[in-house]
């Protein structure tokens, strides 16, 4: 018993007054939609690539919103996130304001723009290159090492990931403009990430 | 519209702001102490300081009838000072919290005032006659965070409160030998202490920074870190409510809010200006900002080339633009009804971290 090491308790873990203990999923609303899998989101994945194929970048960024795995598991939100990178790369930068506009108003164009300003976060922050198949990247070691895993930014990945992050910045920018900054609040604090 | 009427006291943030009910007294918790502003013409000037805080005091509240002053602090204690020949004397209340007291309200009986705190408990507090002293009731369950803000239902037995696991909730407070009965209405029928009448979450969950209850008491609106306002109208006891309206701004989260009559809201925030929503119960939206900014736009003088060149020399711009065009040069933290009759705001008063109080009309 005297091996004990008292310091390194984590004495957080053991209060159950503890904020860390947080009950995290009573911050998820009731309208939270069904779990959605990953081969759902790769089946809308397919349906969005031909919309887009098909010169209807609208419909397939409205489809694509509308069909975020909000209450999917990691691997589905991974694949959507592939497919709304890929739909925005797909637009043209002077069709960008029309496409917008069009996609954020309407019925329930207020929630679709917060779900774009969260998939533009999440697309800076992530470093996959969204072009291709999306590699599972969070490969962490099982156990604690105490160290942060900080991820390689994608711009040390060569031309692809830099390029891709002027394509979310400049989307970012427009999204402001119609959005403005409670869009990006809502971001930081909505459970329901994508 | 007439102009705002602008106070600016002193240059610290002012956590919450409260007038007398004839106006000419003006409460103001600025760091460990309340100070307390005579209005003489136009002006509001100091007369006097409570004293007795050992932390920050985050709220205030003034009592309309007894005149009666009650205050909280972080030092985890609240006091109701009552006016004496010889000056303001304090009597502690025993809150029996054991985190900051983070805000304070007096019901509208003025029997009970309402303490708010990050020990995840609302204190409800009223006085006991045998002991002379103000103690306490706890409503905990289920409250998960700390308690940002509360408001009073006008029955007084109701009571919102918006905490930061960004839930509002609607709780009673009936003290027996306190309160009578309160009629049934859409919260509920029998009221027992800590009775949980509604609970509240918005889709996008953000810490609840304000509360409160229409002229009617027959619904409630919350504002959030969401930069949001939501407007619940209940159906019956124990049944969701018959309409849970979310609007959701393109501005700055808001701070706090009040009801203008049953169909419109005013809510200021980090915007550091005030926006009217207008609505019922089939939808909401906003109608726009209260600041008056039309007389402000000819603020581009015309600068000689000497003058200019003697700016960039010195400043190393044109123009120091650290102005806001806002009445407000900073966040603002409370708003509260000024002149009021019937439910009706026809002016209202705003404070915030500028250390101005303004006077609106609404």
């Amino acid at each position: 018993m005297s091996q004990i090491n008292y310091r390194t308790i984590n004495i957080d873990a053991l209060d159950p007054e503890s904020s860390t203990n947080f009950p995290m999923e009573s911050l998820l609303p009731a309208t939270l939609p069904q779990p959605a899998s990953a081969s759902d989101a790769a089946n809308a994945a397919t349906q969005v690539r031909q919309m887009l194929r098909g010169g209807d970048p609208e419909g397939a960024l409205r489809t694509v919103l509308d069909t975020a795995p909000l209450g999917g598991d990691d691997r589905a939100k991974e694949v959507h996130l592939a497919t709304v990178i890929d739909v925005l790369q797909g637009i043209r930068q002077g069709e960008m304001t029309r496409i917008l506009e069009g996609v954020c108003s309407g019925d329930g164009g207020a929630e679709r723009a917060d779900c774009l300003m969260k998939y533009l976060y999440k697309g800076m922050s992530s470093a996959t290159p969204s072009s291709g198949a999306p590699t599972p990247k969070n490969v962490v070691s099982p156990q604690n090492t105490g160290f942060s895993q900080i991820q390689a930014r994608n711009l040390a990945e060569g031309g692809g990931g830099g390029q891709q992050m002027s394509v979310l910045l400049s989307w970012h920018e427009r999204l402001v403009e119609i959005a403005g900054t409670g869009s990006i609040v809502r971001v930081m604090t909505d459970r329901r990430t994508v | 519209m007439a102009t705002p009427q602008v106070h600016h006291l002193f240059h610290a943030p002012i956590a919450d702001h409260s007038f007398s009910s004839d106006k000419k007294t003006l409460a103001v918790a600025r760091e460990n102490n309340v100070e307390l502003y005579q209005q003489s013409g136009n002006k509001f000037a100091l007369s006097d300081e409570l004293k007795g805080h050992e932390k920050t005091v985050t709220s205030v509240d003034i009592a309309p009838n007894s005149g009666r002053i009650v205050t909280c602090s972080q030092d985890r204690n609240a006091y109701v000072w009552e006016k004496t020949p010889t000056g303001w004397k304090p009597t502690l209340v025993l809150l029996r919290i054991n985190r900051a007291a983070t805000f304070v309200r007096w019901s509208p009986s003025e029997q009970k005032f309402a303490v708010g705190s990050g020990a995840r408990v609302i204190a409800v507090c009223y006085f006991e006659e045998e002991n002379d002293w103000w103690i306490s009731k706890h409503i905990k369950k289920p409250i998960r965070s700390t308690i940002t803000t509360l408001a009073w239902h006008p029955n007084s037995v109701l009571l919102a409160a918006g905490s930061t696991d960004s839930h509002a909730r609607v709780f009673s407070s009936f003290i027996k030998g306190i309160d009578t009965r309160p009629e049934p209405s859409a919260w509920g029928e029998r009221l027992p202490f800590n009775t949980i009448c509604g609970e509240y979450l918005n889709d996008t969950a953000g810490w609840i920074q304000g509360v409160a209850f229409s002229p009617s008491g027959n619904a409630l609106a919350f504002t959030g870190h969401d930069s949001s306002v939501t407007v619940v109208y209940p159906s019956a006891p124990e049944q969701p409510p018959r309409a849970m309206l979310n609007i959701a701004t393109r501005l700055l989260p808001l701070n706090s809010l009040i009801w203008n009559g049953e169909t419109e809201i005013i809510a200021a925030g980090h915007d550091c200006e005030p926006f009217r929503f207008r609505g019922d119960e089939n939808g909401w939206q906003l109608a726009g900002s209260l600041e008056n900014k039309a007389g402000q736009a000819g603020g581009a003088r015309e600068e000689s080339a000497l003058n200019m060149f003697r700016q960039m020399d010195l400043k190393g711009q044109a123009q120091a633009d650290t102005k806001l065009k806002s009445t407000h040069q900073n966040t603002v933290h409370t708003i509260r009804a000024h002149d009021e009759a019937n439910g009706v705001a026809s002016s209202f008063s705003t404070s915030g971290v500028d250390g101005r109080v303004v006077i609106w009309t609404a």
